[in-house]
């Protein structure tokens, strides 16, 4: 019996090699898709655009890793790229199946463009449904909405110091934690948003930059004229509009607003960065501020959440009214104006900070209910616990009630560090002490 | 039976009821929580698991009078032949239900997860070859495999619901009362069929022998297990939050899938798929040993191996009995997890008051007598 025993046993190990009859995969079998871009098509519902991954390029390319991104007009050998049109993603998968060598495996993508199109007229919500079900697509893939065309947002991505093309995505959308101008905005929690009844959903924007030359720079292209600024600030602008030339064309700034399954706005760099801070998803960013004693000139800060924010939701006459309190320490970069802000006047410099960001966040806030009808903060969830049941939130319509919001905000900003510098001494002249120009 | 010789101690018992019982941890019951109670569908896993627990000490207590007895050997205390006949016949119809189900559930699951490609009767025969093998080798194999294999997938599952933190969002379990006093605390009562995999113990008495052992062992079993069950809804709506909650086919697997740490820190659904058919396959060996065990003490067969190709056939042929997946999930999730509470726990408890007031009777009889 013993004998019989042990035979089924081993009988049942081997089992285990038999999982290679129908799906045996072998890894350089397949085509690795690395970011996925989707627009109207002209002779079909979709225009899909495929990016994949070339091992051998990679592998023989030489590059070592390192930081930085990519992106431009050079040939990238490490990537290949499709397109096509197509009913439905899945269908237009099949059609690539059918012209490229190896079969497309969608484990490695790192990165979902929808153009502006679809996410207006609601139909990207209904295509991350889609995709959600299928387990090809993985939750953390990063969804972003593109200025334009995604075909032409993925064709500008041609990364040339990264010898791995998904470290390059990888890397510049998890750069928010440090520039605090998009977010990192996944699948998952796009899904999730979009089913939520106390949420709405973001998507970070993207774009190509077409400069050619310096001259084609404009202060028009800034959100900069609208915050009666003389001169833009490095958040105020939308993916594309950035004001440089370069190799790197491709560029991720702001975020895509939803109201339900339709995008209805866009936010710049700097709204972006408000968003963060209000949500609590900030890292640390270089932040311009004004100088409080010396028109024209700035004072440039490392900028850190060191709190999670807090939330006081109440209603008055019906309408939410939301207090919105942000803790934030920061780091002396540039002081432009020589003043010894780090000693004397370091008060003066944190008070008016925080009147900048309170009048920035509220301004977002107002934008956000308003203009757009949509709680991207989530407001909505952090009030539910208001309520015993699930029907007596629902019936509530907090989404609907939104619009009529009010705000208060209170920010509050401790210099903690003054980088290398202690103090500013003077800069001599022939004629003595020179202010700075 | 030689298996009768066999006894085994108070942690392979409950290793062995904790697998009974979280297996469906695997497959649906977070989702299942959520489905019922809402936002407060951790809060009924909690409510149950009480329940669960409350039962569990009434029977205990009614069992002491039977120690070493099990639910086949009170029916023929209390109705002879025909009675152990009719227990067996219940239990039996009972096991081979939810084992034949979970067995095409747990396939399923697999081809869609990791074997798209193959054909279902070729995933579950991988799964009952395991199952044969588990019968041929005996209680005293499965339980063994049971104490060591267990605490392993434990840590697998801990793996998961921690690595899942950075996405938990204390809002999505609000409103706290969900779906309602009534959806949890009313109609929520017959959750309690989350616990069937009690009927373990109460066929395996005559291996743990003593009472002592039986309460402990059944009570460290329902205490880890209800911590399993109640942070498996949990930490789903902590992520998930509801309506999105109830969307998700694998609740498990799905938090797995979002666990990324760095670069280097992902793909963690590999080590569910492994903890997942580890716990599938013991949790299907022992329902299977169960099955053909039942039948054979029965029907009073000297031999029980002799059945187990037999059985193996049947299961086989009624796993493939729903006609999709759906209808598999619909069996066990709205059929068995509400109606299983009936034989788990209403038999049991009917069995040992009627044989408790029977063996009351009797002694007053024998007092008389005297």
């Amino acid at each position: 019996m013993k004998r019989t025993a042990a035979f089924l046993l081993m009988l049942a190990a081997t089992c285990t090699l038999l999982s290679g009859c129908y799906d045996g995969k072998e890894i350089d079998d397949q085509t690795y898709v690395i970011a996925i871009g989707l627009d109207k098509g002209e002779t079909n519902k979709l225009r899909m655009t495929l990016q994949y991954a070339i091992p051998l390029a990679m592998g023989s390319s030489g590059v070592s890793g390192g930081g930085g991104g990519g992106g431009g007009e050079g040939e990238s050998k490490s990537i290949g790229s499709m397109t096509l049109e197509c009913p439905s993603v899945y269908s237009g998968l099949n059609m690539v199946n059918n012209s490229v060598g190896k079969q497309v495996n969608l484990s490695h993508a790192k990165v979902m463009v929808f153009s502006e199109d679809l996410a207006k007229d609601g139909r990207m919500v209904m295509l991350t449904r889609a995709i959600t079900r299928g387990k090809e697509f993985r939750p953390n893939m990063v969804v972003a909405v593109s200025r334009g065309s995604a075909e032409d947002y993925l064709k500008s991505i041609k990364p040339r110091q990264e010898a791995d093309p998904s470290k390059y995505y990888e890397l510049k959308f998890s750069g928010y934690k440090y520039t605090g101008f998009i977010d990192q905005t996944q699948l998952h929690d796009f899904f999730i948003k979009e089913e939520s009844t106390g949420a709405q959903a973001v998507a970070a924007l993207v774009g190509v930059n077409t400069k050619n030359s310096t001259k084609e720079f404009s202060v028009g292209e800034s959100s900069a004229p609208q915050k009666n600024r003389p001169v833009p600030f490095e958040g105020d602008y939308l993916a594309g509009n950035l004001p440089k030339v370069g190799d790197i064309k491709g560029e991720a700034m702001g975020l895509a607003v939803f109201n339900g399954p339709k995008m209805v706005g866009e936010l710049d760099g700097e709204e972006s960065t408000h968003y963060l801070m209000v949500t609590g998803k900030y890292g640390h960013a270089y932040v311009t501020f004004p100088d409080p004693i010396k028109k024209d000139f700035y004072i440039v800060v490392n900028l850190k959440q060191s709190r999670r924010p807090t939330y006081k939701i109440k209603l008055v006459d019906g309408k939410p009214n939301i207090k919105v309190e942000i803790k934030l320490e920061a780091d002396y970069m540039s002081i432009q104006s020589g003043i010894n802000y780090e000693s004397e006047y370091n008060d003066i410099f944190e008070r008016s900070a925080e009147k900048y960001l309170e009048e920035g966040i509220k301004r977002l806030l107002n934008r956000t209910s308003a203009e757009f009808h949509s709680d991207i903060f989530g407001f909505g969830n952090q009030y539910k616990s208001r309520f015993l049941t699930w029907d007596q939130w629902k019936n509530f319509q907090w989404l609907d009630r939104y619009k009529n919001s009010t705000f208060e905000v209170a920010v509050d900003v401790k210099v903690r560090r003054t980088g290398l510098t202690i103090r500013n001494a003077p800069i001599q002249g022939s004629e003595g002490e020179v202010q700075s120009p | 039976m030689q298996e009768s010789k066999i006894v085994f101690g108070k942690w392979e018992t409950a290793a062995l009821l904790i697998n009974a019982l979280n297996v469906q941890v695997f497959l649906n019951f977070p989702r299942t929580m959520a489905e019922r109670g809402g936002t407060a569908g951790w809060i009924l896993a909690a409510y149950i698991s009480v329940l669960a627990f409350l039962l569990f000490l009434l029977i205990s207590r009614l069992y002491s009078r039977f120690e070493g007895k099990d639910l086949l050997d009170l029916g023929e205390y209390i109705g002879g032949s025909a009675g152990r006949i009719i227990v067996g016949i219940i239990i039996l119809i009972h096991i081979t239900f939810i084992i034949s189900i979970i067995l095409r559930e747990f396939a399923e699951d697999m081809k869609v997860i990791s074997l798209p490609a193959s054909p279902i009767s070729f995933v579950i025969l991988f799964f009952l070859s395991g199952m044969i093998a588990g019968a041929y080798a005996g209680i005293e194999a499965i339980v063994r495999f049971h104490a060591f294999i267990v605490p392993i997938i434990l840590a697998g599952y801990l793996i998961i619901i921690g690595g899942v933190a950075p996405y938990y969002n204390i809002s999505n379990i609000m409103p706290i009362l969900g779906n309602g006093a009534y959806a949890i605390f009313g109609s929520g009562f017959f959750r309690i069929s989350s616990f069937s995999g009690l009927i373990a113990l109460f066929l395996l008495f005559p291996f743990i022998k003593t009472g002592k052992n039986f309460k402990s062992a059944g009570s460290l079993a329902i205490g880890i297990s209800s911590g399993v069950l109640i942070t498996s809804a949990l930490t789903f709506l902590l992520v998930f939050p509801y309506p999105s909650a109830i969307e998700g086919f694998l609740p498990i697997f799905q938090l797995a899938r979002l666990i990324n740490y760095g670069r280097f820190f992902q793909r963690v659904e590999s080590i569910f798929v492994m903890i997942w058919a580890i716990a599938a396959l013991l949790y299907l060996s022992m329902g299977f040993f169960l099955i053909v065990y039942v039948f054979s003490k029965t029907f009073r067969l000297e031999y029980y191996r002799p059945l187990i190709i037999p059985m193996a056939i049947i299961v086989f042929a009624i796993s493939l009995w729903p006609k999709n997946l759906m209808s598999a999930i619909a069996m066990e999730t709205v059929y068995f997890r509400s109606a299983a509470w009936a034989v788990t726990f209403g038999m049991t408890l009917l069995l040992l008051l009627v044989a408790g007031a029977m063996k009351k009777r009797n002694h007053r009889k024998e007092g008389d007598r005297k």
